[in-house]
């Protein structure tokens, strides 16, 4: 079992030049981060392609691990994530198509063993929950699928500006709620 | 506009760059604000933990092996050994043409009868582990007994000895390897004595050994004499 520690280490030893270090970060954590890969993008050879560059970008980027204040998990999904959502956008090339803006409530949360500690998860699901559950779904859509403003109009069927200012008004109500 | 306002704006904008929601400008200008200001950064970062929990529905899944080859191509192209890259600079100073003294002639002999007492070895491995030469030496009958563990030339290549003495300047060829797993060599005095303290490496050359005297292909193995 890899812990928090070792992930940690591991990042901290790639920072380093540490090849063998990044091999056994490899080992740990692509399974996981493939899985970010794969749900975003929803295509095989181009989740391949996004875990790829994730990997490069660790291994560029790792040195300045250390000072950046993440936690070793949160820092590599958040660098993948971005990753796989910048292609993801590249794809759509900005436009939506209606028929590819999947049903939030057919990919809704399908959860796995926690690696997060359950008190955040509850806490963050608590005060998802004090949203009107449009824009709570709103959030999760953003987060889980890499949905755009621009989908996620298209999705709730509401102007541009309006899901903009209802996501900001959200963000700064759910802060509230976790701060 | 009130700081209160400002500051819920604040955490909308790091909300939103968290959740990656901003188009390339609007990122690109709040990239410059987080290069200059500590506090916004820390608001990102506390973004991205408090969401954190989001990630469990990635589920995992084992990418495909080539996905990790792949990297490694990208991040770590095939390099030749910082020797070999010695090796190359060395052969254009005209000192490797002087030291190399002539391919060896190879004896193949039977290695089993003759009383065999070595005190010198190498272990002439390949970083993973595809080649594997054992070299043994035998100083007061000057026979160098190779034992090839592991590992063979490529089709159509050969394998070459080389010796680079302690302190030496350049490898000298201690000649080709036979197809043989076994085989005794008998080095001509200058090289037995410089054999001592020295590196024995292997490379790959084309049939006939290296035209040039210098390894001229990939150095497959590489490894230091030492006294047993």
């Amino acid at each position: 079992m890899t812990t928090r520690e070792d992930v940690e280490n591991m990042i901290l030893r790639v920072g380093l030049g540490d090849r063998a270090a990044f091999s056994a970060l490899y080992d740990a954590t692509s399974a996981k981060l493939f899985g970010v890969c794969l749900r975003i993008l929803n295509d095989r050879a181009e989740a391949e392609d996004a875990l790829q560059d994730a990997f490069v970008r660790i291994w560029q980027k790792a040195d300045s691990y250390a000072v950046n204040g993440y936690s070793p998990m949160t820092w590599l999904i958040t660098l993948t994530r971005n990753l796989a959502i910048d292609k993801l956008r590249a794809r759509k090339g900005g436009n939506v198509d209606i028929d590819e803006v999947h049903d939030l409530k057919d990919t809704g949360p399908t959860p796995e063993a926690a690696a997060v500690a359950a008190s955040e998860k509850s806490r963050l699901d608590g005060c998802l929950n004090e949203l009107p559950s449009d824009r709570a779904d709103a959030v999760r859509g953003a987060y889980i699928e890499g949905y755009s403003y621009d989908e996620l109009a298209a999705r709730f069927d509401v102007p541009l500006n309006t899901m903009r200012t209802w996501l900001r008004r959200s963000l700064i109500k759910l802060k509230d709620c976790l701060s | 506009m009130t700081a209160a306002d400002d500051h819920n704006d604040d955490i909308a904008l790091a909300g939103e760059y968290a959740l990656h929601l901003m188009d390339a400008d609007a990122r690109r200008a709040f990239e410059a604000r987080l290069d200059a200001e500590p506090a916004l950064r820390a608001l990102v970062v506390e973004w991205n933990e408090q969401l954190a929990p989001l990630a469990d529905n990635f589920t995992p899944q084992t990418p495909p092996p080539a996905v990790k080859a792949r990297i490694n191509a990208v991040l770590f192209p095939a390099t030749p050994s910082r020797t070999w890259s010695l090796w190359r600079v060395l052969a254009g100073s005209g000192l490797a043409a002087v030291l190399a003294v002539g391919v060896l002639v190879m004896l193949p002999q039977d290695p089993a009868p003759t009383p065999f007492t070595p005190s010198l070895t190498a272990e002439i491995a390949a970083e993973d582990a595809s080649l594997i030469v054992l070299a043994s030496f035998a100083p007061e009958t000057g026979v160098l007994r190779i034992d090839r563990q592991a590992g063979a030339a490529n089709d159509g290549r050969v394998l070459e000895l080389w010796l680079i003495a302690e302190g030496a300047d350049a490898p000298v060829s201690l000649g080709v390897l036979p197809d043989e797993t076994q085989t005794d060599i008998a080095l001509p005095e200058t090289l037995a004595q410089a054999i001592s303290g020295g590196t024995l490496a292997i490379s790959d050359e084309p049939l006939g050994g290296s035209p040039t005297g210098v390894p001229t292909g990939d150095v497959l193995a590489l490894g230091a004499v030492v006294s047993l």
